[in-house]
């Protein structure tokens, strides 16, 4: 694929998808979206977590093309920085059971150019069988360039990872974690991972001047066919996404809509989500609205844990 | 990898991919060859891979990243290490008019005007010159090194006063992104008042581009680098230290494991770096 593609001819071409709006996005009658929040620890018994997770969801993927992204960002055998190995392979197991046709774990750090030893020290080959015949370096993948629909960004165009765009399903596996820019890094904003350091450098910094927060709603709309599986297990605090500190949650939160996940992580959090501006923007109206949401297994309130914020967000406590 | 496998991926077209069987790319493209010139490669790649990078660079002197994106960015800075006469002068000279164009949009008139009136405290931090992965963004500290590299080549060939001082700039930036532990990560020596830690990656390449920096100044880095040479766990972060260092006189020493080499680009970086521990730095000839 060359210059110039839309995220619809791109789909179309590789898999004959389905057409991608901002306005297919927040319009129309829809039941409220379904998110669940499940306790889970980081034991054999989480691969039958998220393998009932992803039944209850309903999520089919039978003979489709899944990616799998988790958050890499540093070295850090301890994991508090990077989601974890174990739920990575969890997932990957789960989306296999369900008779994807071909599962990929696909990731491009910001940072740290070497992804492959950062995986590598984060445990990733360890846990994961065959992981480098299954990952993709996202920034070093061949790359198209996609016409931004009427973006929020100063972007008209960007390039993402073929990887990506190939997708049936784009599954964002991040960490819960706090973020020293734009309050909260979870489902949506671990999508830029999802656009190549080989042309836009590490750190991918044409994004933050084109705007950090409307870049994440730009990106979530352009890849509309996603779940998230949020590792709350053990999130982080304070002066994330790098250098805060570790926070026990033991919880895992999911869903089809990366909104209402998102939504529901920050009042996990104790964050209200209406204050964190991507969230803003991508959503519309009400659509962060605790009721709009369907809740499933745990309450909010039973693991509610709050994450401590760096001095300027104090205003996003809930 | 060896160099008879990096040889073997070359494409059809010319030039190398990331990745094995990917499309061609202008920075492996560069490390092949690189690569070849010090280990005495095959003529015959070496002048498809040259005819691969001629042909990809932009009519604005820049290099794109790939043919197919339409953008001329920091990579133009890896595609000047080659020899001038190898890439040919008029694409070398193409590549440093277009060098000499790039700054950081942070140290731009408009943004430090803006900066000033909130009060920002880190104006004083961008007053130096560096350059952009992409145009239109801040400087960092790779795309700065490796341009400060390809400026040193060519300021023996082009005896313009700009060069010398755009490097000398450069190397003032370097200096002041330097991160409490001694080293260098991407750019950001310290975050919202935490300090941030360094890499390894960064730290070599800019102790490679500030190999003409007196050493008192440069004693913690240099301490630090050698500091994680020893615990590095990628060869490319270890290439990068042992490229550093050399430049400073100093043989590094890697961890007690050997340290797998992933794709083309950190083979080519390893043979690199092999060469230098043996008393050839290309980046610096």
């Amino acid at each position: 694929m060359e210059n110039g593609i839309t995220r619809r001819q791109a789909l179309a071409a590789s898999a004959g998808c389905l057409a991608l709006t901002r306005c297919s996005l927040v319009s129309g009658h829809r039941p409220p979206p379904r998110v669940s929040i499940v306790r889970a620890a980081y034991t054999q018994a989480l691969y039958d977590t998220v393998r009932r997770l992803l039944v209850e969801h309903r999520v089919d993927v039978r003979g489709r093309r899944v990616v799998i992204k988790p958050n890499l960002v540093e070295f850090d055998p301890g994991t508090t920085v990077n989601t974890h190995p174990m739920l990575v392979h969890a997932a990957l197991e789960g989306f296999r059971a369900l008779g994807a046709a071909e599962v990929r774990i696909a990731e491009g750090p910001g940072h740290r150019r070497v992804t492959m030893d950062l995986a590598d020290a984060a445990g990733y080959f360890e846990t994961i069988p065959h992981f480098e015949d299954l990952f993709t370096d996202l920034n070093l993948d061949e790359v198209s360039q996609v016409l931004l629909q009427d973006p929020f960004s100063r972007l008209n165009s960007v390039y993402f990872a073929n990887t990506a765009l190939a997708a049936d399903l784009l599954v964002s596996l991040p960490k819960m974690k706090t973020h020293h820019w734009v309050g909260a890094t979870l489902s949506m904003k671990n999508f830029f991972g999802l656009v190549p350091g080989s042309v836009y450098g590490w750190p991918k910094n044409v994004l933050h001047w084109a705007g950090i927060d409307e870049c994440i709603a730009d990106f979530h709309a352009a890849f509309p066919r996603h779940f998230a599986i949020v590792d709350g297990i053990v999130g982080m605090e304070g002066n994330g996404p790098i250098q805060g500190n570790p926070k026990a949650v033991g919880v895992l939160v999911a869903g089809k809509d990366m909104l209402a996940v998102d939504a529901t992580c920050c009042r996990i959090m104790r964050i209200n989500p209406s204050g964190i501006r991507y969230l803003r923007l991508a959503a519309g109206p009400n659509r962060l609205d605790e009721e709009n949401i369907r809740q499933i297994g745990e309450h909010i309130k039973d693991v509610q844990t709050p994450f401590e914020l760096m001095p300027h967000f104090q205003t996003l406590r809930l | 990898m060896d160099l008879v496998s990096i040889i073997g991926l070359q494409n059809h077209d010319g030039g190398w991919p990331y990745r094995k069987s990917g499309g061609s790319w202008t920075e492996p493209t560069v490390f092949a060859l690189l690569a070849q010139w010090v280990e005495k490669g095959d003529p015959s790649s070496i002048e498809r891979g040259l005819t691969w990078l001629r042909a990809a660079q932009r009519q604005d002197g820049g290099w794109p990243p790939r043919p197919s994106v339409a953008q001329s960015t920091w990579v133009t800075s890896v595609a000047a290490l080659l020899p001038r006469d190898a890439i040919g002068r008029s694409h070398h000279a193409g590549a440093v008019d277009w060098l000499m164009g790039q700054t950081g949009k942070e140290t731009s008139f408009a943004y430090k005007l803006r900066s000033e009136l909130m009060g920002d405290g880190s104006v004083a931090e961008q007053a130096r010159t560096g350059w952009p992965f992409f145009p239109g963004a801040a400087a960092w500290v790779s795309p700065t090194a490796i341009s400060i590299l390809a400026l040193e080549k060519a300021r023996r060939y082009q005896t313009a006063s700009g060069l010398q001082q755009r490097i000398q700039v450069g190397r003032q930036f370097l200096m002041d992104r330097i991160c409490k532990d001694g080293g260098w990560n991407y750019g950001r020596s310290n975050v919202l008042g935490v300090d941030a830690d360094s890499y390894p990656e960064t730290t070599g390449q800019a102790l490679l581009a500030l190999n003409e920096v007196e050493l008192p100044k440069l004693g913690k880095a240099l301490a630090a680098a050698q500091d994680q040479a020893r615990q590095c766990q990628s060869a490319e972060g270890l290439s990068w230290l042992q490229l550093g260092l050399q430049a400073h006189g100093i043989i590094a020493t890697g961890p007690p494991r050997p340290l797998p080499c992933r794709h083309i680009g950190d083979s080519a970086l390893c043979i690199l770096a092999r060469a230098a521990l043996g008393g050839r730095n290309i980046f610096l000839e």
